[in-house]
């Protein structure tokens, strides 16, 4: 393991208990430091309180979705890359253009941490637009 | 013109002829009385000559008397003389009768009474004087001059009245002629006045003969138009019509129905109805009732049972929707029944590919959270394989595997709540309508929890059904859609399933009711709910849910209420599906044989 104050510290929100611990367990064997929130607005809380360095948002939540959610991040710091994770493939134009990364659900862990390392290394880059 | 008039114009040719030859009669015998009052007076003077002459006679055989006793003084010689005195006073008599409305003839009678007189004077004075004497010259001189006195009166009356019978012949010849003139001008005019009434009469009768004729004609000839009209009528419907006797005879039959039957109109005239329209169940097979029949027992219009195919006679089948009523004569007799039907076969088709339409649509309706259910445990299981990988711990790998194994167990379960909204067994089968209910909740589950639904559940058991679950499934998924829609964020959703029991028109069953906390529905949406194509959601709805759900559950023997909530905090829309225990449903959905 990295050292703690290394390793980058990422929020993970999702409605899905159970999906969410197995996706908090892969992203620290990856060496990330993760908190966890099952929805909207708790995740904003920690998003304000903590120094979040990368944001996984799922896009299908009770109260506020995945869209409403970054909007909100957007506004109090644009500097932290948000990757959106969807089970969904018809996402609204507007909320994918606003996020950094998109990824399917289904895709596979690599393919999410690959995405996830590629947007912590180079935050200004997108990788929308030609993905999906 | 009408009976009366023609009676009244035979009336007046026969009255007023008669009327008029009556009024000639009396004219005529009036004028004939006139003169016969004139031919009386030429009688009249004919007597008064008569008489006179007779006078004269009597006198003259007087004077001959005695010229014979002058002559000769034999007192025989007097006896005509003596004989003359009686008749010839009676004479005067009569005379002085027949005169009496005379007065110049009065006054010549008068003149011959007195000269008579003088004459008898002289007659008695020979008489009383001597035989010898009576003979002498100068008297016999006297009693001629004396006589010729009389004779001269005689003569003068002869004269006076032989002119009077004169003038009276005249005058009656004359009123003759007038007469005859009169008669002949009369009957004339008469006759002339007959010939122009009859005439008019008959002018006037021959004109209402021809009239008459002309209208008759004109209306035999708009009864043929209308003949016509109602034929061609018939025959442009664009349904099949065959109309047939009361005995079940074929009588007539349109282009359509033709086409439809296979017979032709002239083949199936006088054919037995049964054996030109025959028809069966299309799912039994078996024949289906004679419309005939039905009508003659029901004496009203019957519409055909569902189902129902007519077999052509070249074998060919079409579905078809009828009815058949009784043709009523004046006297509200049933004289025949027609029979109206068309070729539904196309319609039933384009009605299957609507519901199939809409099972596609439901299916895209929940396909958000299809993805959700299947992508959410994938994603984990996908986590849990790369955990796998690199773990050495078997604790560790035990937990992931049990981890791996509950969330492919959520997929399978999702997997097979979608398959049974599409598989579906032949026959109806009991289906528990609390499952079902869960099982819709389940699939729509990631929705309610997005909105932030709230479901409250009021289930009764046993909650048993017979039906085909997967309809009711599509139908159930339907009304929690719209529920959920209707809610929104936050939103309320009740779900009651009561049992109810057997009313006078419907067996028990059960009743599921859903409730939301929604606007709920204005009146002019309420009117069109169940109608295809309408949709309150734009370009979101299909407009078929409703329609589709509709015929499922009357199929089921069951219905569904829509109305307002009014009974307590939630105020939109409640939807009550009734369905009974026993279904009276036989096969699936009709339509699906025209959909694989």
């Amino acid at each position: 393991m990295q050292a703690v104050s290394a390793s980058p510290l990422i929020l993970c929100i999702d409605d899905e208990a159970l999906g969410l611990e197995i996706r908090k367990a892969v992203l620290e064997r990856e060496g990330y430091r993760v908190l966890t929130a099952l929805d909207g607005s708790s995740g904003l809380t920690l998003f304000s309180d903590e120094p979040v360095q990368g944001v996984i948002l799922d896009y299908f939540m009770p109260g506020m979705d995945g869209g409403q959610v970054a909007l909100v991040m957007r506004k109090q710091r644009p500097e932290v890359p948000i990757l959106l994770l969807s089970a969904y493939v018809n996402l609204p134009q507007e909320v994918v253009t606003m996020v950094d990364f998109t990824v399917l659900k289904g895709e596979g862990p690599s393919e999410l941490l690959a995405k996830l390392r590629r947007m912590l290394t180079n935050p200004h880059e997108s990788g929308n637009g030609g993905g999906w | 013109m009408n009976l009366r008039e023609f009676n009244r114009i035979l009336r007046q040719t026969l009255f007023l002829p008669v009327l008029l030859l009556m009024v000639l009669a009396g004219f005529i015998v009036w004028e004939i009385s006139r003169s016969s009052a004139e031919l009386r007076w030429i009688d009249h003077s004919d007597d008064v000559v008569e008489q006179t002459v007779r006078l004269e006679k009597l006198v003259l055989d007087q004077e001959t008397g005695l010229r014979g006793y002058q002559l000769t003084g034999d007192n025989s010689m007097l006896a005509p003389y003596r004989m003359a005195v009686v008749p010839i006073a009676r004479q005067f008599s009569i005379l002085r009768d027949l005169v009496s409305d005379n007065p110049a003839q009065q006054a010549h009678l008068a003149d011959v009474r007195d000269r008579y007189q003088i004459w008898l004077g002289f007659a008695q004075g020979v008489l009383t004087k001597d035989a010898a004497v009576v003979n002498d010259p100068r008297m016999n001189q006297r009693g001629k001059e004396l006589m010729d006195n009389l004779r001269e009166a005689l003569a003068r009356m002869l004269t006076t009245e032989s002119h009077l019978r004169k003038l009276r012949a005249d005058a009656a010849l004359s009123i003759e002629r007038r007469e005859l003139l009169a008669v002949v001008v009369s009957s004339l005019i008469v006759g002339v006045l007959l010939a122009m009434f009859t005439t008019s009469r008959l002018r006037r009768v021959s004109k209402t003969y021809d009239a008459t004729l002309e209208e008759l004609s004109r209306q035999a000839e708009e009864i043929y138009e209308r003949r016509q009209w109602f034929q061609t009528t018939l025959e442009s419907i664009g349904d099949a019509v065959i109309a047939c006797d009361k005995e079940g005879n074929v009588e007539f039959m349109n282009a359509i129905a033709q086409e439809l039957t296979g017979w032709t109109a002239d083949e199936a005239r006088g054919a037995r109805l049964t054996e030109v329209f025959h028809i069966i169940n299309e799912e039994t097979r078996l024949e289906a009732e004679n419309p005939v029949e039905k009508v003659k027992r029901l004496q009203t219009v019957v519409g055909l049972a569902n189902h129902t195919a007519l077999i052509s006679r070249n074998g060919k089948e079409y579905v078809i929707d009828d009815s058949a009523a009784p043709i009523r004569g004046g006297d509200g007799e049933m004289t025949g029944i027609v029979l109206v039907f068309r070729d539904v076969t196309e319609a039933r088709r384009s009605e299957a590919a609507l519901i199939a339409a809409e099972k596609l649509a439901v299916a895209g309706r929940l396909a958000a959270s299809i993805a959700h259910e299947i992508h959410n445990p994938l994603d984990s299981v996908a986590n849990v394989h790369f955990l796998l990988e690199n773990e050495t711990d078997p604790e560790k790998r035990r937990e992931y595997l049990h981890l791996a194994q509950q969330e492919l167990g959520r997929t399978m379960q999702i997997s097979r709540t979608l398959l049974s909204l599409y598989r579906e067994p032949k026959a109806p089968v009991s289906v528990d309508l609390k499952e079902l209910a869960d099982g819709v909740l389940l699939l729509l589950d990631r929705r309610l929890v997005q909105l932030g639904i709230e479901i409250q559940r009021q289930f009764t058991e046993p909650s048993v059904v017979e039906g085909f679950p997967a309809e009711l499934r599509q139908v159930f998924t339907n009304i929690l859609v719209n529920a959920l829609e209707a809610a929104g964020k936050g939103g309320r959703i009740r779900i009651r399933i009561v049992p109810v029991a057997a009313q006078e028109l419907r067996g028990s069953g059960m009743m599921v009711e859903v409730t939301d906390s929604g606007p709920g529905i204005s009146k002019q949406v309420e009117e069109n709910l169940f109608q295809p194509f309408f949709t309150t959601k734009g370009e979101n709805g299909t407009g078929l849910g409703l329609w589709v759900s509709n015929g499922i559950v009357q199929k089921h023997g069951g219905s569904i209420r829509i109305a307002n909530n009014n009974d307590d905090s939630l105020t939109g829309a409640r939807v009550r599906v009734y369905l009974p225990t026993h279904t009276i449903a036989t096969a699936s959905s009709r339509t699906t044989a025209y959909v694989a």
